[in-house]
Parts: C-alpha cells; structure tokens; sequence
C-alpha cells in the first residue's frame, strides 16, 4: 500500500519507483526464496524420509504378499499329499491281492474267475519239484458242468466228477488234484529213471502212459556181466506215487546164486519204499560206499577169504557180509 | 538441494513400482471370485484322483471277492504274501544261455483254524531246452493247536520239502476234523445220555455209556493221521472199560474181541453206520 501511495505522488520518478519496486519485488522473492530454501530443504529432507518409510511399507506389503501367494499355493499341496498317500495306499493292496492270487498256485489248487465260472489251475510237483499244471474249466451253473481242462485222458475225470463235482465241489478239487499230482510224480520218476540210469538199463523202460505199470530190465553194475534183474513195477493206487506191486525177477532161467538172491530180494524190497529214480542210486553203489569197498578189502585180506559181498537193508543201517566162496 | 531432491523422484518412483508390484501379487483367495476359480481347479483335480480312486477301489472289491471265493473253493486262504528275486546267473551261464534265478516266498494263511506261516526258496534253472523250479528250501511255522498229530508231519514235509503235500494233506486233515467234529456232534445231539465228549466238541474221543448198567464204558478212539505220503486216514479204535466181574462171565470172551470186532464192523458198515449200531446195542439191551 505504501508503495502504491508512493507511485502515485511522485509520477516523474514512477520509472525510477517502479524499477525500485521491481528490485525490491526480487529481493524480497530472493529473501523469501532464501528464507524457504532451508525450509525446503528441511521439508526435502522430511520428504525424503517421508517417501523412504513409504517405500520400505511397499516392500514389506510386496514381500507380504509373495509370501501369501507361496503359502497359498503350499496350502494347496499337503491335501493333494494326502490324496496321493490313499491312493497309494490302495494301490499298494491292490499289488498286494494280486500277488496273492499268483500265489495260490503254491498250494496245487489257484483259479481265476471267469465270465461264468472259474477256471482251476491245479499245480503239481514230486519232492520239491515243480512239475506241470493242468486246468480245469467249471461253468458255475446248476448243474455244475466242466466247459474245458486239459486232463490227461487217462485219469478218471469222469468218475471223480460223477461222485464229487455237485455235491462237493472241493472235494472234487481235491482229488482230482491227488491224481493228478500222483500222476505227474510217477511220470516224474520213470523220465528220471530213464535219463538218469542209462546206463543200467538192458533195453527200453516199458511203461504205460499212466506211468502206473513199469517195466524194465536193469543191471547192478553198468559194466561187466551181472545177472540182470527184471523189475515190474505196478501202482494200483493212482493216488499215490510208490509202488503197490514190486516183482523183480531174475533174467536167466537159472536158479540164482545166494547173493543175488538177497540182492533180488533187496532190492523189491527197495522199490516198495523208495522213488524209483533213488532206488536206482542205492543199487548202483555210488561214491559214499568206497568205505564199503575199504571194508571188504580189509575182510578179504583179514580172513583170508574171499571176495566178500555186502548186501545192505533198505535203513541203509545194517551190512550183511556174505562171501561169495562156497564154504559159507 | 538437486541431489536431495534426485533422491526424492527416485524415491517416488520406486513407490510406484511396489504399487504395482502389491496390485500384481494377488494370492488366490484374497479375492472371492479368484478363489471360487481355484477351488474349481482344485475340485476338478481332486475329482479326477477321486475318479481313479473309485476305480481303484471297485477293483480292490471285485479282487476282494476273487479271493474270497478261492478261499472257500480251495479251502485255503492266503492272507499275506510277499516275494523276493535274485538273479544268480554268473557270465558263465549267461554265455550258454543258462538262466539262474533264486526266488524267496513267504506266505501266511490259514486253513479254516490252523494258520500256518511258511518261507520256501525256489531256484529256477533255465536253460535252452527246459526250465526246472526246485524248491531248495521249505520252513514252516504252525500256531499251536490241538492236533498233536500235525508237528509230526510238519517236520516231515520241512525234510521233504513237498509243499503241495503240505497243503494236500493239510486240506484232507482239515476236512476229516470237520467230520470227525459234526459225526460226535451228532451222536451226542441224538443220544445225550449215551454219548459223552469228554474234551468237548473237538475231542476225539467218544464215551459210550448205558445209564441204567454204570461201570460198563465204550471209548471210541478217532484219530486222524498223516503218513509218510501225506495220506490222511481216519484211524478208528474201541476201548472197553468193564467191571472185573463182568470180565470172569463173559464166556464168549466178547469183551476182548470187541477192539477187532469193531474194525470188522467198520469196514462192513462205515464209520457212522458203526457207530449207531454201537450205541443201539449198548444202550437200549436190558442184559448186559
């Protein structure tokens, strides 16, 4: 207001005026510019400060936030564990039920269902060896009927199953299973027999395709001349694999001389209670007995006598000496 | 001043970008409409496993069933079952084309109420012509049970190392029990008095006894055995148990001969036929 009045009064000097003014206007500007610069500067420094505490806010907000994403995300995991965890838990019986099933056939009688019934696998082995299987394919209707197998002809299916298969069939299982096991077991014994012995064997085994009669003639020694023994072998129990009939004879028309006698004697004796493949190594004297050899050397050589004989009982626990001179 | 204020716009425009950075970074679910989308997601994974598991599960039934009915028809029923392989074949055999496998199996199950636990080592031997399976090794574990006549046989098919013949046998065995068990059973429901089962209703032994003449007894002996085949066969005895009195006036010496007279009888007749007329004949006789 002063600075109007003055404008006014004085008009000559307003030139003059008014550049002092517009220098004065400038100075107070640069003044006050002045007097703000430290404000400014302090507000700057507040600002700054201001913005830096902000700034960190954001980043915790920021970090916060990924944090909850990840958690989320993980959240969602540990139930699909849990999912994965049942389902392997399910599966696992499952391979474990499968693996059972397989393993039925470990004790002779397995089977899968089929659309109308049940195939029976019947598994069957001699002395821990497992030999064939054979299937039996039952159509669960009334009556019950076999739709296929693979039963040797030779075995009575028909009469098994005319006596068992309505009224039990289990027990038609099980013996059919006896049958068939005794089978494969003989069968098991007379190929053993024939590949295992050649040597003592005089001409082909002679045998019947239930493998239940034998014939063969066979020699003690595989070497040299002995007198060869005729064995005929009868099974008349199809359920079993040892023999029920044993006749060894001997070749020659000759009466035999006393050890061979017992021998013969012996040795149907042996067949009787043993597989026919073992029989064949307990006569044919094999490495265990040169103990034995020892001993009948000794006795030849003690005695003064011989040569001596020995004949074993079938418990393989007692020897019976007999020499082969004619004084005893 | 200008350097302050450089650090003042670089500030501001970090704070932008984390604004941006904070709209950006949306966890599922801190929005409703996100969250109806993931759970859709995860609805539809889940269903899908939930599908497999149902099949899973309608499988594990019908292999549940399978089983069951085996067990019924083959009258043994596997409850665990576990195997093991191990490849034996050296380069020497693998040269001849000879294949060596060693497996071990071990089984549990039950026959009705005998549970046994077996482990049994099988070593197959494949060659160019054939492939042989010899059961190398056979242990068995029974649990206890009444039938003395089965460690024996156990230990006998251990030796043998038959373990068909273990099953066989023990299905017969198991069988001829169940008989034996519904035969007395019988009786004793027929004739109370008369019959008594002294060791309950699994005995094997059978007393026969008149009310109105005490002091006489029958004791029908019912044992079941398992040969060194594995055969299972009944095996059948009489005992008689009468006062001394009665022993000095029996001229026909009946009472010594009954033992043999009733293996006659069985043969004749067969086991339950034999019985009856057993116990008819002692029971409803006035004299003795």
């Amino acid at each position: 207001m002063e600075l109007a009045n003055t404008l006014r009064q004085d008009g000559e000097s307003r030139g003059g005026v008014l550049a002092h003014l517009e220098r004065l206007e400038t100075q107070v500007s640069k003044s006050r510019k002045k007097l703000e610069e430290p404000q400014n500067a302090q507000a700057l420094e507040a600002r700054i400060h201001e913005l830096k505490r902000l700034r960190d806010k954001l980043r915790a907000e920021v970090k916060q936030r990924q944090a909850r994403v990840k958690a989320s995300t993980a959240n969602v995991e540990p139930d699909q564990i849990l999912e994965i965890s049942e389902q392997e838990i399910l599966e696992r019986k499952q391979e474990n039920m499968k693996a059972i099933l397989q393993a039925y056939r470990f004790t002779g009688i397995s089977g899968k269902l089929t659309s109308r019934g049940v195939c029976v696998c019947i598994s069957t082995a001699f002395e821990g060896n497992l030999l064939d299987s054979y299937f039996v394919d039952l159509v669960m209707e009334k009556p019950l009927w076999i739709h296929h197998h693979s039963v040797p002809v030779f075995i009575p299916l028909e009469e098994i199953s005319a006596k068992y298969l309505q009224t039990n069939t289990r027990h038609f299982l099980f013996v059919l299973w006896e049958y068939l096991n005794a089978y494969s077991g003989r069968k098991y014994q007379a190929d053993r027999l024939q590949s295992d012995f050649a040597a003592f064997l005089v001409g082909p085994l002679q045998r019947n395709s239930l493998c239940n009669l034998l014939s063969f003639t066979y020699k003690v020694k595989p070497e040299g001349q002995s007198f060869p023994f005729c064995a005929r072998l009868l099974y008349k129990d199809l359920t079993t694999t040892l023999p029920t009939d044993v006749t060894v004879t001997s070749q020659g028309t000759e009466a035999l001389p006393s050890t061979w006698e017992e021998q013969r004697a012996a040795h149907e004796n042996l067949f009787f209670t043993k597989p026919l493949h073992q029989v064949k190594g307990n006569i044919a004297l094999s490495a265990p007995m040169t103990k034995v050899m020892g001993f009948q050397k000794n006795l030849s050589r003690l005695s003064g006598q011989g040569p001596f004989h020995l004949t074993r009982t079938t418990d393989k626990q007692v020897f019976r000496v007999k020499s082969t001179a004619s004084r005893f | 001043m200008d350097s302050q204020r450089a650090k003042a716009r670089a500030l501001e425009a970090e704070i932008a970008a984390l604004r941006r950075a904070c709209i950006e970074t949306q966890a599922p679910g801190d929005d409703d409409s996100q969250v109806r989308k993931s759970f859709q997601e995860t609805h539809q994974s889940n269903s899908e496993e939930w599908g497999l598991s149902k099949d899973l599960r309608s499988h594990l039934g019908s292999l549940e069933s399978e089983l069951q009915f085996l067990s019924r028809l083959t009258g043994i029923s596997i409850r665990n079952y576990c195997k093991n392989t191990e490849d034996l074949t050296n380069t020497e055999m693998a040269e001849k084309s000879i294949k060596k496998v060693l497996q071990r199996h071990r089984l549990s199950g039950n026959c009705h109420m005998i549970t046994f636990q077996l482990e049994f080592q099988i070593l197959e031997i494949q060659d160019k012509e054939s492939l042989s399976s010899v059961i190398t090794d056979l242990s068995i574990i029974m649990e206890p049970t009444e039938y003395s006549e089965l460690s024996e046989f156990v230990s006998r098919a251990e030796e043998k190392r038959d373990l068909l013949m273990f099953f066989r046998s023990l299905r017969f065995f198991v069988e001829w029990c169940d008989y034996r068990k519904r035969t007395f059973k019988h009786f004793k429901e027929k004739y109370p008095e008369a019959v008594q089962l002294s060791e309950g209703a699994s005995s094997s032994c059978m007393g026969i006894r008149n009310p109105s003449q005490p002091g006489f007894e029958l004791v029908i002996v019912w044992r079941i055995q398992i040969d060194e085949e594995g055969k299972v066969l009944p095996k059948l005895d009489l005992l008689t148990k009468v006062p001394l009195r009665a022993l000095e006036l029996d001229k026909n010496r009946v009472i010594e001969t009954a033992p043999l007279s009733f293996r006659t009888l069985l043969g004749v007749l067969g086991i339950e036929a034999t019985l009856e007329s057993l116990i008819k004949s002692f029971c409803t006789e006035e004299s003795s």
